[in-house]
């Protein structure tokens, strides 16, 4: 230290050199100490810093990173996992996770952690986020600082308090798991207002138990009067409006999902844990209810043993108006009955009294003695049958005002006894036997030989002379016709030689009258054909039991049709037409009858036209003629192929046919050239 | 220390042998053996007891083993910063706002990374300079500060300058780190996509570098030729 002085005589700038690098001693060492005391500060904020390090058990640690995977708690990030390791007997993982101070102290025994994956199920697809950063696990703790834990089990899957907070968890028992389902909706008027989850069974029954969480504010709304039902599927119902399938939503559909509903005031409000009955549908909960208020009536009724069928929960109606519910079902025995009465059935039922007009606000000794004084009056209650087949039975109250004298025996025990009136009940059974032995009653026999006769008469009436007779008669007219024709020819070969005649025209006007009438009378055989047709619809929708009747009337329509001048008419209308025609023409011929060409022809052609109209009626003539025999036939035809009957039928609706073919020919003859039936070209 | 009290009393005549003593092939010449003093500064030799550089008015301290405290000083900071340089995440990635991955990743949790990625090159790269070089800088300021001034034969000298040359130009190197962080944190900022910020370590890296810079330029080359006998003895 002192070699630079001692050889060197002092020198000033020496010595303050030296000072200097002394007094630099202390100052350059400054740097080193500030860092150390830096990193120490910065190392013990670090490690200050460090949150709790807690341990969570897990089934498995799907997913899970040391160091990557966080600990979210509302999806913040509050912790890391460290470290994962296996517990000691290889069953399950444990998750060491460094939460961060600030959440630390929350975290106590009642904190609930679970590992949040994507989740793909019926209620939808959930945490798709979790694909692409990884899984994270979820903590969910209250705002309570309780005994600080390090020690967790970690859920299978989240609990449902975390979706809202606030609510309140009560439990739902059903004897069968439908409807019920993890993560099942729970709605009430159809708004999801809660989920179910951990369903399992009760260790005392065996009844099927699911924890629903009603968030709040709707789980005011529950209260010991409120009825949980099933809306999982559908269902499908028959009733006086007509069939109706009712779905809920698709997601009830496939999962389950059960709904609420507070029917009745006056409930209590529920704690948490309150265990209610799951009712397989709107229906039995409404009539769930009655019984549950602490203002329903208890009343028992007295039955002969011979009613059978009345079960527990059936309604109680009152005028068609369903008041209550059975709720007990037992035998009463007494020896101070007669003997015959001693064993009775004892009904217990419990009814709504606003429902019996009772004022809300009376106490129950005023309820009964309203009930005392409508009994008085004649209120009675007796077991009756109801329900579409009757199968089903129900305590109905009536009033019967002449019945016999009775009192309501408020004192009886457990219950007032209300007096009652002998069951009504319709038996189905017996009304289809009935129904049976009025059809076993019906003679068959009879009637198929009534039939037979008909047909008989039918046949005889077709193979008449007179029936015969129509085609022949036409074909008469038809030659007759052609006469006339001919002559109508040579007269206008005449009268092309002679020139007109001077009373063609009237001549042809007459003709033209002629016409007219061959134009009514068509329009006559319409209208017997008709009832030739009305004949025959009645043939063929014949029944057993009218047959005979209808056979006769059949027979007497037919006759009078054949036998009526209408039908004989046509053949000789037409005969007149063609013989007034021809006498004509013969006039003119022997007259020399001249006039206006012109006019006689123009007339002509309207005679003709007309001619043509009557004529165009003949088809459809024909037409029906065919269409009676063919429904004839189809008539025969339920007789069956075999048998003399068939054949007789066969034969008769032939000749009817060869009649409407006969028909048709002259029709079409006319049709073809209805000039050439009054000028002969 | 040592070798000064024996050399003191010569250097009149080395004063003496300085204008003369041109024979650099055979021996070399310093300018404590020629009496002179070296400005720090400006490199020109003034006699002894000159206070002030005349030239750029520097003031002329003598070489002085008490000078190397800076050195051991700035020395020891640099390496206490070394260590949360290690230990803290030199960079903080985050992608798709976190959901994406991303982390904390530490020098050596890094180069392992690229290792494990099979980038080998930029991996040893990276190594290299961020762990080798600083810790190899360490090592060898600790030894020339241990060295210098001691006794030792021209050869040693040589090497001790060398050695602190190779410190002097490779200090700045080190930064390297610091300016990928750097640079990254500040191109990489796609907000959701892709984030880079820089984390603690990066600053005590940067601090570390510094401050073993700062010892470097504290180390007082000349005493690396105060080592060398004042005489020529071997000749």
């Amino acid at each position: 230290m002192s070699d630079d002085t001692t050889p060197r005589p002092a020198h000033p700038a020496r010595r303050t050199a030296a000072r200097a690098a002394r007094a630099s001693f202390s100052l350059i060492w400054l740097v080193p100490i500030l860092a150390l005391a830096v990193t120490l500060g910065l190392a013990w904020n670090a490690y200050s810093g460090r949150g709790e390090l807690i341990s969570v058990t897990f089934r498995d640690a799907t997913g899970i990173v040391p160091g990557e995977t966080t600990l979210k708690f509302r999806e913040i990030t509050v912790g890391e996992v460290e470290a994962v390791r296996f517990t000691d007997d290889l069953r399950s993982v444990e998750v060491d996770i460094r939460t961060e101070p600030e959440v630390t102290p929350y975290i106590d025994a009642d904190a609930e952690f679970w590992i949040v994956r994507p989740v793909v199920s019926a209620q939808g697809i959930s945490r798709l986020d979790t694909v692409l950063s990884g899984v994270f696990i979820e903590g969910f703790w209250d705002a309570d600082r309780g005994e600080p834990a390090t020690e967790f089990v970690g859920l299978d899957r989240p609990t449902l308090a975390r979706l809202s907070g606030e609510g309140t968890w009560i439990t739902l028992s059903s004897p069968g798991a439908k409807g019920l389902a993890e993560g099942a909706p729970v709605t009430f008027r159809g708004l999801e207002v809660g989920r179910m989850q951990n369903l399992h069974l009760s260790e005392e029954d065996e009844t099927v138990l699911a924890d629903v969480f009603i968030e709040a504010p709707h789980d005011q709304r529950l209260t010991t009067s409120t009825v949980f039902w099933d809306t999982s599927g559908f269902s499908v119902s028959l009733g006086a409006q007509g069939l109706s399938l009712n779905v809920d939503s698709l997601s009830k559909l496939v999962q389950g999902g059960v709904a609420f509903s507070t029917m009745a005031t006056g409930g209590q409000p529920v704690e948490a844990g309150h265990v209610f009955d799951l009712q397989p549908d709107e229906e039995t909960a409404r009539t769930s209810l009655f019984g549950s208020s602490d203002r329903d009536l208890r009343l028992t009724m007295l039955a002969s043993n011979d009613v059978s069928g009345l079960q527990t929960n059936a309604d109680v109606t009152f005028d068609g108006l369903v008041i209550g519910r059975v709720t007990e079902i037992g035998v009463d025995f007494d020896e101070t009955r007669p003997e015959d009465e001693q064993i009775l059935q004892r009904i217990t039922f419990v009814i709504a009294p606003d429902r019996l007009g009772v004022p809300a606000s009376s106490t129950r000794e005023e309820m009964l003695e309203f009930l005392q004084d409508r009994v008085e009056a004649g209120l009675r209650s007796r077991i009756t049958s109801s329900g579409f087949l009757g199968t089903s039975m129900v305590v109905e109250l009536l009033e019967q005002p002449r019945a016999s004298d009775a009192t309501l025996d408020i004192d009886a025990e457990p219950y007032p006894v209300m007096p009652s009136l002998p069951p009504e009940v319709s038996d189905l059974g017996a009304s289809a036997e009935g129904l049976m032995d009025r059809l076993g009653g019906l003679n068959f026999e009879e009637l198929l030989q009534s039939a037979t006769n008909m047909m008989d008469a039918v046949t005889q009436l077709a193979a008449s002379p007179d029936t015969r007779a129509i085609p022949g008669a036409l074909r008469e007219t038809l030659d007759e016709a052609r006469l006339a024709v001919a002559d109508v020819q040579a007269m206008t070969g005449e009268l092309r030689d002679a020139g007109a005649a001077a009373n063609l025209a009237r001549m042809l006007d007459e003709a033209a009258q002629a016409a007219e009438a061959v134009q009514l009378a068509a329009a006559d055989v319409p209208q017997m054909v008709e009832q030739m047709d009305e004949a025959a619809e009645a043939i063929e929708d014949f029944r057993f039991d009218e047959i005979s009747a209808q056979a006769s009337a059949i027979l007497a329509d037919l006759r009078a049709m054949l036998g009526t001048e209408d039908a004989e008419q046509l053949p000789r209308n037409l005969s007149d037409t063609l013989e007034a025609a021809s006498g004509l023409l013969n006039d003119l011929r022997d007259g020399n009858a001249a006039g206006s060409l012109n006019a006689t022809l123009d007339s002509a052609r309207v005679a003709a036209d007309e001619v043509a109209q009557a004529a165009e009626t003949l088809p459809a003539l024909s037409e029906r003629f065919q269409r009676l025999a063919a429904r004839a036939e189809a008539a025969v035809a339920t007789y069956g192929e075999n048998g003399a009957f068939t054949n007789d039928a066969r034969t008769m609706i032939r000749e009817l046919t060869r009649a409407a073919a006969a028909f048709g020919s002259l029709s079409r003859t006319i049709e073809r050239n209805p000039r050439a039936f009054i000028l002969g070209r | 220390m040592s070798a000064d009290p024996a050399a003191m009393p010569p250097p009149h005549t080395a004063n003496d042998d300085a204008p003369t003593g041109g024979g650099r092939s055979s021996a070399l010449l310093t300018a404590h053996r020629a009496g002179l003093l070296g400005c720090r500064s400006c490199g020109r030799v003034w006699p002894e007891d000159a206070m002030e550089c005349a030239r750029c008015q520097a003031p002329l301290t003598p070489p002085d083993r008490r000078g190397l405290q800076a050195v051991w000083a700035w020395l020891i900071a640099g390496m206490i910063f070394y260590i949360p340089a290690n230990l803290m995440p030199m960079m903080t990635t985050q992608s798709l706002g976190g959901l994406g991955g991303g982390g904390d990743a530490t020098i050596i949790g890094g180069v392992l990374q690229l290792a494990n990625h099979g980038d080998w090159f930029i991996a040893i790269v990276v190594f290299a300079a961020s762990v080798m070089v600083p810790i190899g800088k360490f090592v060898a300021i600790i030894w020339l500060a241990l060295v210098a001034g001691k006794p030792a034969t021209e050869a040693d000298a040589h090497n001790r300058l060398h050695i602190y040359e190779i410190v002097e130009f490779i200090g700045r190197w080190s930064m390297i780190d610091v300016f990928v962080v750097a640079i990254l944190s500040a191109l990489v900022q796609l907000g959701f996509v892709v984030s880079i910020k820089p984390g603690p370590a990066a600053a005590s890296f940067a601090l570390s570098v510094a401050f073993t810079m700062l010892s470097a330029q504290s180390f007082d080359p000349r005493l690396i030729w105060r080592g060398l006998p004042l005489h020529r003895r071997k000749e």
